[in-house]
């Protein structure tokens, strides 16, 4: 086999639809009688709620239900799920879909109407008269562990959510026997990711068949059914989930939010499909928050540059809910925050701290964006500390030999040196040291900086995930079709959300086959007919679990049609070739048969073609469960000035060189490294979710919280190269989350290398001009 | 989120505009502001009088006079010739409000209306002395851009009057220029932005304005910097000296982008820049 379509770099298959406005995203969605939501949101950060009237607004003009926190409650069959726990002896939050008692953060749901319109709705919230008693608030972890804090939950004991520890080797010992001890301490602030679409659901309850029909852009159909079922105390068949167009994902539609259930709450009061959209203003305070960590290390190492020892802790700034992945964020930091290196001792504890602020769950890079902030920044203290070159202690710490065990997982592959090279080429290709002298011979300051990367990736097996706390299987089932015509469908579980998932598995299964593109059709997105996927299309794990299902599946309908065409020209079916969707006898190019033909006989004529022991039908399943991670890995390298006199920092070049094994659609990957990088600099330079003296939110449109615009992405320059994972059929490893890892670091040693008169060091993320200038300032003052 | 409820007013003359305008009303031009807040419910006017439609816009020298109608798009008196060559400073002011987009649709009245403090075209109209006619039921007045501006979204505009148009007098064309903004992202609305103009006769300074935008509750005209200036042989002394005077003038805020302290010196960094962009070293 081999139709050459894996790897190739081919338009995706998605974009005419999107290009053309032919899209049906969440709020297209119009079913007949649709009413839509509002939710009535906490001014508060904290406060008893006192009372809530909501007599005014049920009577309101155009209004047909109104529901209160209380009200939700009694109607849930168990409060918001979690479904991962990393502390299985500590503490979990007990929320349920809107505030019932207390209100917990700016934002924090109180109560919700549903009416003929949006605006209505809207004016009816503003009938609920609710009396708060305010109570102090907590936003900084130090505040929240402070011995008098206000407790969020009053039968805790502290605002301590769970505690835990990532643990190899004999730590002690390292430290012990240390020639150099470095620390440091690392803050990274509040974000959160931000799709250009915003969540939405359309929920309809059948009162007569109590069954629940929903339309949701969640990036896990499977999992938001079996959610639904769970807290709504049905049977999973009762719960249908379809995912229309997706306006992007980035983790903050994999969670399962209480806006969802109250959606099917108002339905079920009012009789009518109820769409609830969370706006652009809400979306700051109703979708989870990511990122903010503060964390102590301590690493150890031997006078020749061997790191020996990382020892420390992690502290998860956690919203004052769990949202649905818990503290599992904040313990991937601490999992994997040796990253690329072989350190024999780790002992990184973590500790999750609830805050009066919105929950905190997944965003693209989960926690590997800060322990690569960690890890890089340790590896160039070192080598400041050593007087060494920091590339030459990468190469001394790198892994080598695989597959290798790191703190909590496998690394099956990589070939981190030769990454490490592909990269420092490409800087000497663009000529950024030319322009580096160049600019700072005539008084500018730019400077380069890099930062390696390692990622687990296709975090999938079952097993090995439910080791992990993971509540969920994590394999994927995909199914493999040809039709009376020849054409192929494959049918995923995997959701499609603007990164191209149609197209790769299109390719495979193209690639496969040896059928043209344009003959395979890519169907997901209804539970009713989909294949099931383990907890969804997340942790860079569609194209390569995805990806390897499809291509099993595809390789036994092959055999399928080989075995077909095989009884049609008498020959065995290993001497026969498949090329564009024609099978031929090798070497005998006359005779041929076409799927068509074969597609035909076996669904509608069987009789002379298909053979007797075969049953009709052109369709494989397969069942998919990797038995590890990929690890992917990739270096980026940053050319960055600043401005001295006002601490503004412009990116002038970015590179990557990326391995994430076999890849399927270089465009795809170049696309999802470049937008992850996006990411990456917006976390670097610009966004920060922030928080008042009192703890009210101060961030709640974009034009306080500020996502990196066109303007300030500089050129990307990408390039690959393949370590396929041999364990995974195909070779393939994720690349969803790749680009927004190594991006903060790479910025934050551009700059510290522009600035290195002044010797600014970067422990904090955003890099804001107010704290550069400072920073440079008292460079200055040394 | 959606506009609370209100009434609306498309205004086919100025008169019947202002006959709507009152306690509780508010002009839509070009929404670009208004609309947003409307959408916030951050802004509740019981009635929205549209004067997108009136025949105002259009500009024009009349002798020594740039004469703006105040519906003129931002875009429009950004591309306009007339506005390019007979106060260049504006043109180039024009060029950092907002994106091409934003500029399509907002207006020069409705920016000047708006009266955002850290907004480009209050703080050059303040530099360039310009006047803005004002009609009310009473007829028209006008208001020097000096007294014009009252505070944070604040102006002189009384609740039934209405911003026709904009008289800016021409510079000497000797007159150079010079715009020093910073923002956070390139086309943000500005962190703190600084609008000059500089006539030298020889190598002393004739005549100067210096007006400082997102540092103060109001644009700011820094006259005690144009003080230090005028009369004096332009060099890096009376540079510093001016930047210094400009920072000294400033009552900036504290918010989400920069603190006080940072607008404050930025507003002499970006004195000394705008000044040596108008006149290069």
């Amino acid at each position: 086999m081999g139709g050459g379509l894996i790897g190739a770099r081919v338009s995706r298959a998605e974009d005419v639809r999107l290009l053309t406005g032919r899209a049906v995203f969440i709020d297209d969605v119009r079913p007949p009688g649709l009413l839509e939501a509002a939710i009535l949101r906490s001014p508060h950060p904290h406060a008893r709620i006192v009372r809530i009237d909501t007599a005014a607004a049920v009577a309101h003009p155009g209004v047909l239900a109104v529901v209160t926190g209380a009200d939700v409650r009694a109607l849930v069959h168990r409060p918001q799920p979690l479904i991962w726990r990393i502390s299985p002896a500590g503490r979990e939050t007990v929320a349920y879909p809107l505030a019932v008692d207390k209100v917990l953060y700016t934002g924090h749901g109180v109560a919700a109407v549903a009416a003929v319109d949006r605006a209505t709705a809207e004016d009816a919230l503003e009938l609920i008269d609710v009396e708060y008693a305010p109570l102090p608030a907590v936003t900084t972890v130090e505040q929240a562990l402070a011995p008098d804090a206000p407790r969020l939950h009053e039968d805790w004991p502290d605002n301590v959510a769970g505690r835990t520890v990532v643990a190899k080797g004999d730590v002690e010992e390292a430290f012990a026997q240390a020639d150099v001890v470095l620390r440091e301490t690392f803050r990274f602030a509040r974000q959160l990711g931000a799709p250009l679409e915003t969540r939405g659901v359309v929920a309809t309850w059948d009162p007569f068949t109590s069954h629940l029909d929903v339309w949701l852009n969640t990036q896990g159909p499977h999992l938001a059914r079996e959610l639904f079922a769970e807290v709504l105390g049905l049977a999973v068949d009762k719960v249908r989930v379809r995912v229309p167009d997706i306006g992007g994902g980035f983790g903050s539609k994999a969670g399962f939010y209480g806006d969802q259930v109250v959606a099917a709450v108002l339905s079920r009061a009012s009789g009518r499909p109820v769409k609830y959209v969370e706006d652009r203003r809400e979306s700051f305070v109703a979708t989870v928050h990511a990122r903010e960590q503060r964390i102590d290390v301590e690493v150890a190492a031997r006078a020749d540059g061997t790191i020996t020892g990382l020892r420390g802790t992690v502290h998860g700034v956690l919203g004052a809910n769990f949202s649905t992945v818990g503290l599992s964020p904040c313990w991937t930091t601490a999992a994997v925050m040796a990253g690329p290196y072989a350190i024999p001792a780790v002992e990184v504890n973590v500790v999750g701290v609830v805050t009066n602020k919105p929950p905190y769950g997944s965003y693209r890079g989960y926690g590997l964006p800060k322990a690569n902030f960690v890890h890089e920044h340790m590896v160039e203290a070192l080598a400041r500390h050593l007087g060494v070159d920091p590339h030459d202690v990468r190469r001394r710490n790198f892994v080598t030999d695989f597959p290798h065990q790191s703190p909590v997982f496998v690394y099956d592959s990589g070939r981190y040196a030769e990454c490490l090279d592909l990269c420092r080429d490409a800087v000497r290709r663009a000529g950024w040291a030319d322009r580096v002298a160049g600019a700072r011979a005539g008084g500018a300051h730019v400077g380069i900086g890099y930062a390696f990367h390692n990622e687990v990736s296709a975090f999938a097996p079952s097993r090995i995930v439910n080791m992990s706390g993971l509540d969920h299987s994590g394999f994927d089932e995909a199914a493999v079709r040809i039709d009376s015509t020849g054409h192929v469908s494959v049918h995923t579980g995997q959701t499609s959300m603007g990164q191209g998932i149609h197209t790769a598995l299109a390719q495979v299964a193209a690639h496969v086959l040896d059928v043209p593109l344009d003959h395979v059709t890519v169907i997901s997105g209804d539970t009713d007919s989909a294949p099931y996927t383990g907890y969804g299309t997340a942790a860079s794990r569609a194209a390569a679990v995805g990806g390897a299902a499809v291509l099993n599946a595809a390789t036994r309908l092959r055999a399928k049609v080989l075995r077909i065409a095989a009884h049609v020209f008498e020959a065995a079916p290993d001497d026969l070739v498949i090329d564009e969707g024609v099978v031929s006898v090798k070497g005998v190019p006359g005779r041929s048969v076409t799927f068509a033909d074969i597609g035909d006989a076996a669904y509608r004529r069987p009789h002379g073609v298909l053979p007797e022991d075969e049953a009709p039908t052109l369709h494989e399943r397969e069942v998919y469960d990797p038995v590890n991670v990929a690890t992917a890995f990739g270096c980026t390298a940053v050319l960055a000035s600043v401005d001295v006199e006002t601490g503004v920092v412009d990116l002038l070049g970015y590179l990557i060189a990326h391995d994430c094994g076999t890849v399927i659609n270089p465009m795809i990957v170049d696309g999802q490294l470049q937008g992850g990088a996006a990411q990456a600099i917006g976390g670097a330079l610009y966004e920060r979710l922030a928080y008042g003296a009192a703890g009210e939110a101060l961030t709640l449109s974009f034009a306080e919280y500020l996502l990196p615009t066109a303007t300030v992405v500089p050129p990307f320059g990408v390039d690959h190269m393949e370590t396929p994972a041999d364990h995974i059929p195909g070779g393939f490893k994720g690349a969803g989350e790749a680009g927004v890892i190594g991006g903060g670091a790479a910025i934050a040693h551009a700059v510290e290398d522009a600035l290195a008169e002044f010797g600014v060091r970067i422990t904090s993320l955003p890099i804001t001009p107010p704290d550069l200038l400072a920073a440079i300032r008292a460079g200055s003052d040394r | 989120m959606k506009a609370a409820p209100f009434d609306y007013v498309r205004a086919s003359s100025v008169e019947m505009a202002v006959d709507a305008l009152r306690d509780g009303a508010v002009a839509l031009a070009g929404g670009q502001s208004l609309i947003p807040l409307l959408n916030a419910r951050a802004r509740r006017p019981a009635v929205v009088v549209d004067v997108s439609r009136l025949p105002l816009a259009g500009v024009e020298q009349v002798g020594s006079t740039l004469v703006l109608g105040a519906m003129t798009r931002l875009r429009a008196a950004e591309t306009s010739p007339v506005v390019r060559r007979a106060v260049p400073l504006l043109a180039e002011a024009l060029t950092h409000v907002g994106h091409v987009s934003v500029r399509n649709r907002g207006t020069v009245g409705g920016s000047v209306a708006h009266a955002d403090p850290a907004a480009e075209l209050p703080a050059v109209l303040l530099a360039l002395d310009a006047v803005f006619s004002v009609r009310g039921r009473g007829g028209t007045r006008e208001v020097d851009a000096r007294d014009f501006f009252r505070g944070p979204h604040r102006t002189a505009l009384a609740a039934d009057e209405l911003l026709t148009g904009i008289r800016v007098p021409l510079p000497p064309a000797t007159a150079r220029c010079g715009i020093a903004e910073l923002s956070r992202r390139p086309h943000d609305l500005a962190i703190t932005a600084v609008f000059t103009s500089v006539v030298l006769t020889g190598r002393v300074v004739t005549d100067v304005r210096i007006a400082v935008a997102g540092a103060a509750p109001v644009p700011l005209r820094a006259h005690a910097a144009e003080h230090v200036l005028r009369g004096e042989v332009f060099g890096p002394d009376v540079l510093a000296a001016a930047a210094e005077a400009a920072a000294d003038a400033t009552d900036p805020i504290d918010d989400v982008h920069a603190p006080a302290a940072y607008r404050r010196d930025m507003t002499a960094v970006l004195t000394r820049r705008a000044l040596r962009q108008a006149v290069p070293a």
